[in-house]
């Protein structure tokens, strides 16, 4: 089946928001740059067997996160070679400066903390709290469940708060409400 | 840390859940009722709405938005560069044996009998440089059925976009387009060709392109014979099949293999004349003058068609050649 759309609107439409995520679990720019590009090269290469319906966001979410954890492997074995781990510091925040006063010092350690998480956990992580994807979506994506893919989020998410332990955080807008406003959609 | 009661840990994923907005709906009402008599637990949900805060500054970083169109441009330029390579192919059976068909972004490119073998190794498209094969399906699939009713003789055009790229010069691609343009039920000559594309001493050197068709029955190059109405070479030594593709368009060949030619008596002739007649093979000497001026036609449709009109001497519209 050919997809629906031409192959640039794809492109258009997903590929900032792919490089991102790739950008927040690979520790380099360049890396990125190169998985993102190499995601759309596979996904135009497969676009025209995929489906009317197809979930296209999702199916670049499942290449990207592929080639992701192929990568992450050789890397790990790159990286046992040398000996040698360096991370680039973070690019400048382009929402201003206010952010960064109330939230620098525990966003600066929440980034490191989920760069040292486990690789399932992080992808997980990620695609569920900073790009919304549903627990469907990220099971097809790390060839698991959907409960599995809830569970690493879970996991992800303890160690995030173990990490944070006596660090005093901005209280989070609403939390003097009842809990029953928790159900609203985020 | 001391360790919590059963109740609090087997809550746990769903309290976190529940304060970082992820919660189903029965489990934040367990949740609800489990923090409103847990003073430890409450304070852990309340903790984690906080951690839900950072996490939500989190989402508006990294990549400031020139690297993004740095990977953007990029990106585009390797998209363009694998849309040059990339040609899907599918091999098929077929009457003619198997055939691999190929197509790239701007058109059919190869057309290809298979000899000996169904996999991509016993293609021209594993050895052509520079060309990325991946094998696809709906697409070809249809070029595919259209081949069929074309080979059962139920279609007479192939109306495929093509790609030329895989001849091996201009002067082939020249040789293609000119034998391209012959009709469905007609027949000329390597020497026709060359006149053609203004180059009637390079006969030899068409006949050699044709040999390099990158698309047979497409480029139908089974409707260019010798001057003296010889098959001569087909696709190596499959004489046969150009044959059977000729006969598919009413086209009849006599003698053996290797000496097989047109049967020139059951076939009209135009032989170029500014009243654009066309005649009978028995008009004069005309089934003795060599093929390449003349052009042999299966039927008076064809000559029609061509805006071609009957010999006032031989009248083929009075006398026509039995089916």
């Amino acid at each position: 089946m050919m997809g629906e759309q031409p192959f640039e609107t794809i492109v258009g439409a997903h590929h900032a928001e792919i490089y991102r995520y790739l950008r927040r679990v690979t520790s380099r720019a360049a890396e990125a740059e190169d998985l993102s590009q190499e995601t759309f090269l596979r996904a135009y290469r497969a676009y025209k067997t995929l489906g009317p319906d197809a979930n296209v966001r999702a199916w670049l979410f499942a290449i990207a996160t592929n080639l992701g954890r192929n990568h992450f492997r050789s890397e790990k074995r790159r990286r046992v070679a040398h000996q040698a781990v360096s991370v680039e510091s973070r690019e400048a925040d382009p929402e201003g400066p206010e952010d960064e006063a109330r939230f620098g010092e525990a966003r600066t350690l929440l980034e490191s903390t989920v760069q040292g998480l486990p690789l399932k956990q992080r992808l997980a992580f990620v695609m569920r709290k900073i790009h919304d994807l549903d627990y469907d979506a990220i099971g097809r994506s790390l060839d698991c469940s959907a409960e599995s893919a809830r569970a690493h989020v879970f996991q992800a998410l303890r160690k995030i708060r173990l990490s944070l332990n006596g660090h005093e955080l901005p209280p989070a807008r609403g939390v003097e409400t009842s809990p029953l406003n928790m159900e609203q959609p985020r | 840390m001391t360790r919590k009661p059963n109740g609090c840990l087997e809550i746990e994923p769903d309290l976190v859940a529940a304060a970082t907005g992820d919660a189903e709906p029965g489990a934040s009402r367990r949740v609800e009722h489990h923090i409103d008599s847990c003073d430890a637990c409450r304070r852990e949900f309340h903790r984690y709405r906080e951690i839900e805060g950072v996490v939500g500054v989190l989402r508006r970083g990294p990549a400031a938005a020139d690297s993004v169109a740095r990977a953007r441009e990029g990106l585009e330029s390797r998209l363009a560069d694998l849309r040059s390579r990339l040609v899907s192919y599918r091999v098929f059976p077929s009457p003619l044996g198997h055939i691999l068909i190929a197509r790239s972004e701007h058109g059919v490119s190869l057309v290809e009998y298979l000899h000996g073998g169904t996999d991509l190794s016993m293609s021209r498209l594993s050895r052509v440089g520079g060309v990325e094969a991946q094998e696809d399906g709906a697409e070809i699939e249809a070029l595919y059925r259209e081949l069929l009713e074309y080979l059962r003789g139920d279609r007479t055009r192939l109306e495929w976009p093509l790609d030329l790229r895989l001849a091996r010069s201009d002067f082939h691609r020249a040789v293609l387009r000119a034998t391209a343009a012959i009709p469905y039920g007609a027949v000329t000559s390597y020497a026709g060709i060359a006149a053609e594309i203004g180059k009637p001493a390079a006969t030899r050197a068409v006949a050699q392109a044709l040999r390099w068709n990158p698309l047979p029955i497409v480029v139908p190059c089974h409707r260019i014979i010798g001057t003296s109405g010889a098959l001569t070479g087909y696709s190596g030594d499959k004489v046969g099949l150009k044959q059977q593709l000729l006969a598919v368009e009413g086209i009849q060949a006599i003698g053996k293999r290797s000496d097989s030619r047109v049967a020139r008596n059951t076939l009209y002739h135009y032989d170029r004349n500014d009243q654009h007649e066309y005649c009978l093979p028995t008009c004069g000497d005309i089934a003795r003058r060599p093929i390449g001026p003349v052009t042999l036609l299966a039927s008076r449709e064809l000559a029609g068609a061509l805006g071609l009109v009957p010999c006032s001497a031989c009248r083929p519209d009075l006398h026509p050649l039995a089916a």
